[in-house]
């Protein structure tokens, strides 16, 4: 039995699948659906789902819905009634804790482990909310998968699809655009691209917005407007009357936003709400954020050098994508393509089902050790679904004292009982006791099979475990990670641990240098290492995700000392660090402590014009160099800053969710603005690419080793095909390669420590210690004149740690303490 | 500089040695579905234990071979983008030894 959880903004399924088929588990009121809604009453019982939501108009303070876009943040929702205060990931919690009661009540066995749902463009400290959510539900094992590749999963099983799919995913609270490609039943995510703050709420507040304005024409009630925190109570009451016209609209063609006693006029009179809404005004309402949706759509499209003809079908996800207008507007640009027999509302957890299936996730409570059969141990590993018509087998036996190995096994098919052609086969025990065996599958469907082991005469062997199943379906190996993750580097460069994509549980070491010393058991002294997700190549543009410190060292850390950093991301989404430190035999671990930052308001008012100062600027730059596409990439600005300064005013009124949209705008501006800078700087990296060139060919092919020239010779070919792609982050870290590489063979040449020693005695006042870059620098001169040229590199390596990256590098790669 | 350069050429050499194809122990022309069933070989034989799939030659000796790795390796090979650089790396590397 395999699980899968949709855990959405609005509302949350659970769906199961046996093995053939998959089905929706039904709440107790015998709905698919349960509301995202939790409700803490004054004794502190918590009700999750319709019975909370019922207490949505009458007591907003103790009611909590749409919390799944705060996940992450440290943003606790208070609920005064009780006095208790849960944070995002434990309301989560309830409600995933509240499916899978019903999935008892249906099943007989509480489930230990499932699949749940996120968004793609979820970053690490969201997925690892979600994660945290599972296990407070009281799940062992929780497995995340992004919905766009569920929603595919779920669309494309037991079909023999091929090509192009645009899964369209307009949930509650985000959109997620993802092009998929099916080869051979493989599905590979192509791209995504989406917002995170557009979804069904989106919607509702552009018509909260259009019905405040039409209240205001008609009374007079200033103090109605979402940046009065007093005004709450009335707004809730009216954007639940607003949801509720618009999701009529998909069915009529007009209806009414009607509250009675919504609110009183200045007067004190009560103002009854009756405002008569057609789906054309609706469709004119919501029509900036369809255009939003779209436009979406077309940069993916674009990125990936495809048109809508590319795609051969689309599916839709979400209930705002019933909204008739977004339908017909995204249907047409892939002329009417649209999967058919999909329930946007279940596919996707139709699909994480499916994908608990692929990763062996079983949710059926360990058997109990008195119930295991007698017999030799064999441990059989296979794929649990697979697009492989013809997968590997292996088995192991695990042999306790006195048991030998069988002679060999045989593998029989026992459902279907058989395929053409194909026949039970015997495979002979290797001396490690194991076997593999390759076996044939019917397509789209389960498939039994059951190992018989046999003695050198023939005799039958009882085996503890004998019977295994594959299922024969779409496939897909591992969720992607939705971004690079990596190191910040005092330099401002980033160390790419993980490219975006890179299926999780992954796990990678790189060896680093401190660039400062830390004092012996000093609490205050810390080295820090920071981990940042993002795309650029250079560190304060990416977003910082965590930090691990080196603090209470037992000895003195000089700098420049060997750092070997682990990260471990595992398939929930989260982030174990470890550093060893060898000088001191010293390893500091720590599981990131992963949050989406929270700004104030006041931060945010003051980022918003520290933005626009910013926009001015480069736009000046970019029409002084006359460069088209560094003016072009700030086209989009000018209508985020609007979005983020209406955004602003709303979050003034407390609106917490608003707070992080304005965080994540500003962000998406800084890319543009970022994109505008590297076009400009283009000139200056294609010089220093020219540069380099010149001045490592020479010196490589003299002083260095083939390893080291076989190495050049490939990073320059990247680097000029890099140059010919006009592609600046490619050629960054080529040219980064080209230095070390380039450098590090100039040191084989024996005058090139004189140089060295040369340059660091003229800037010997920019050392950190100037005392000691200068007693190092009269030693290194000493061993110069002796002729121990070991003994010069090795003081001219502490003399470098002396000379850390500039302060204002540090400063923007979040304090890094290594290179 | 003499350590931070050979801590640069080191980690550069480390995501050399991870080459898919060198990981995988597949040949570059190989085909998707043939990486992907070598792949899924590869995983059942490691989560099984078996001593013959836990090290993969290199041009620098033998290296420790894990699940994460052949996962990886794996999806950098679905893509084809990212499949064309690991091959320009694998036949550089091919010619270099």
């Amino acid at each position: 039995m395999f699980i899968g959880i949709d855990l959405g903004t609005s509302n949350s399924t659970l769906a199961v699948f046996d093995g053939e088929a998959v089905t929706v588990v039904a709440n107790s009121l015998g709905e698919n659906l349960t509301p995202s809604v939790v409700r803490v009453d004054s004794r502190g019982n918590v009700s999750v789902g319709r019975k909370a939501q019922r207490f949505i108009e009458t007591d907003p303070g103790n009611v909590c819905a749409e919390f799944k876009r705060l996940m992450g943040t440290a943003d606790a929702q208070q609920f005064p009634a009780s006095g208790k205060s849960l944070l995002p990931e434990e309301l989560s919690g309830h409600v995933v804790s509240a499916l899978l009661a019903n999935a008892r009540d249906s099943l007989g066995f509480l489930p230990r482990a499932a699949v749940i749902s996120t968004p793609a463009l979820f970053e690490l400290p969201q997925n690892h909310a979600t994660g945290k959510a599972g296990k407070l539900a009281g799940l062992d094992d929780v497995v995340l998968i992004q919905e766009p590749i569920a929603a595919a999963i779920a669309a494309g099983w037991r079909q023999d699809l091929q090509g192009t799919w645009l899964v369209f995913d307009l949930g509650g609270g985000t959109l997620d655009v993802s092009l998929l490609e099916t080869k051979e039943g493989r599905l590979r995510v192509v791209d995504h691209a989406g917002d995170n703050f557009l979804g069904g709420k989106d919607l509702d507040h552009a018509v909260v917005d259009w019905a405040l304005r039409q209240i205001h024409r008609h009374f007079r009630v200033p103090d109605l407007n979402r940046a009065n925190p007093r005004a709450t109570r009335s707004l809730v009451r009216l954007k639940a009357a607003c949801e509720q016209t618009r999701v009529e609209l998909s069915r009529v063609g007009e209806s009414v936003v009607a509250v009675p006693g919504l609110c009183s006029d200045l007067e004190g009179n009560a103002i009854d709400v009756e405002l008569p809404l057609t789906r054309a005004e609706l469709e004119a309402v919501v029509g900036p954020l369809l255009v939003r949706a779209e436009a979406v759509v077309l940069r993916l499209l674009a990125q990936n050098h495809r048109l809508p003809a590319d795609v051969a079908q689309v599916v839709f996800v979400g209930g705002p994508t019933f909204t008739p207008a977004l339908r017909s507007r995204i249907g047409e640009m892939f002329g009417g393509r649209v999967a058919e027999g999909v329930d946007p509302m279940t596919t996707v957890a139709r699909g994480a089902a499916l994908y608990a299936a692929t990763s062996g996730l079983d949710a059926r409570p360990a058997m109990p050790a008195s119930t295991a059969r007698s017999g030799l141990s064999l441990r059989i590993e296979h794929p649990a679904v697979t697009a492989d018509a013809e997968p590997f087998v292996v088995g192991r036996f695990l042999l306790a004292r006195g048991e030998t190995s069988p002679h060999h096994v045989r593998v029989q098919r026992r459902e279907p009982p058989a395929i053409d052609g194909v026949g039970d086969q015997d495979v002979a025990i290797s001396t490690e006791g194991s076997f593999v065996a390759q076996v044939a599958l019917a397509k789209h469907r389960k498939n039994c099979f059951r190992v018989s082991a046999f003695a050198p005469d023939g005799k039958a062997i009882e085996l503890a475990t004998s019977d295994f199943t594959i299922v024969h379906g779409v496939s897909v190996a591992d969720p992607p990670l939705a971004r690079t993750v990596g190191l910040a580097c005092a330099d401002d460069s980033m160390q790419t641990y993980f490219c975006k994509g890179t299926p999780l549980p992954a796990r990678r070491m790189f060896v680093h240098q401190t660039v400062k010393a830390v004092a012996a058991r000093s609490h205050d002294d810390a080295l820090l290492i920071p981990v940042v997700q993002g795309e650029s190549f250079r560190a304060h543009r990416n977003r910082l995700i965590g930090t691990l410190e080196i603090r209470g060292v037992n000895k003195d850390l000089p700098a420049g000392s060997r750092v070997e950093v682990t990260l471990h991301l595992d398939r929930s989404g989260q982030l174990h660090t470890r550093a060893d430190v060898p000088a001191i035999g010293q390893t500091f671990e720590d599981v990131v402590h992963v949050l989406v930052p929270s700004a104030s308001v006041e931060t945010l008012v003051v980022q918003l014009a520290a933005t626009v100062k910013r926009i001015e600027e480069v736009r000046k730059r970019a029409f002084q160099s006359g460069v088209a596409a560094a003016v072009q990439a700030l086209d989009g600005a000018p209508l985020l800053l609007d979005d983020a300064e209406h955004t602003l005013d709303i979050a003034k009124g407390g609106d917490r969710d608003a707070a992080q949209r304005v965080e994540r705008l500003l962000s998406e501006i800084d890319a543009g603005v970022d994109e505008a800078e590297a076009v400009l700087a283009w000139p200056d990296l294609d010089a220093e690419a020219e540069r380099c060139s010149l001045l490592y060919t020479g010196l490589v092919a003299q002083w260095g080793t083939s390893t080291e020239q076989g190495l050049f010779d490939q990073a320059l070919r990247a680097a000029t095909q890099a140059r010919a792609m006009r592609n600046p982050p490619e050629l960054e870290r080529q040219l980064q390669a080209m230095h070390a590489i380039g450098k590090a063979s100039y040191c084989r040449n024996p005058r090139s420590s004189a140089s060295e020693l040369d340059w660091l005695s003229s800037h010997v006042v920019d050392a950190l210690n100037v005392a000691e870059a200068n007693r190092l620098i009269e030693h290194a001169r000493a061993a110069m004149q002796r002729e121990d040229h070991f003994c010069v590199r090795g003081l001219l390596s502490q003399l470098w740690s002396l000379f850390p990256s500039s302060v204002e590098e540090r400063r923007k790669s979040f304090g890094s303490g290594i290179r | 500089m003499a350590i931070a350069q050979s801590s640069a050429i080191h980690n550069l050499l480390l995501r050399h040695l991870e080459n898919p194809f060198l990981v995988l122990e597949v040949a570059v022309t190989a085909e998707i579905g043939d990486i992907e069933r070598q792949a899924q070989k590869l995983l059942a034989m490691l989560a099984a234990g078996l001593v013959e799939a836990d090290r993969y030659p290199t041009p620098l000796g033998q290296r420790a071979r894990t699940p994460e790795l052949v996962r990886m390796a794996t999806s950098e090979l679905r893509d084809p983008a990212r499949r064309l650089l690991h091959e320009f790396w694998a036949c550089g590397w091919r010619r270099a030894s």
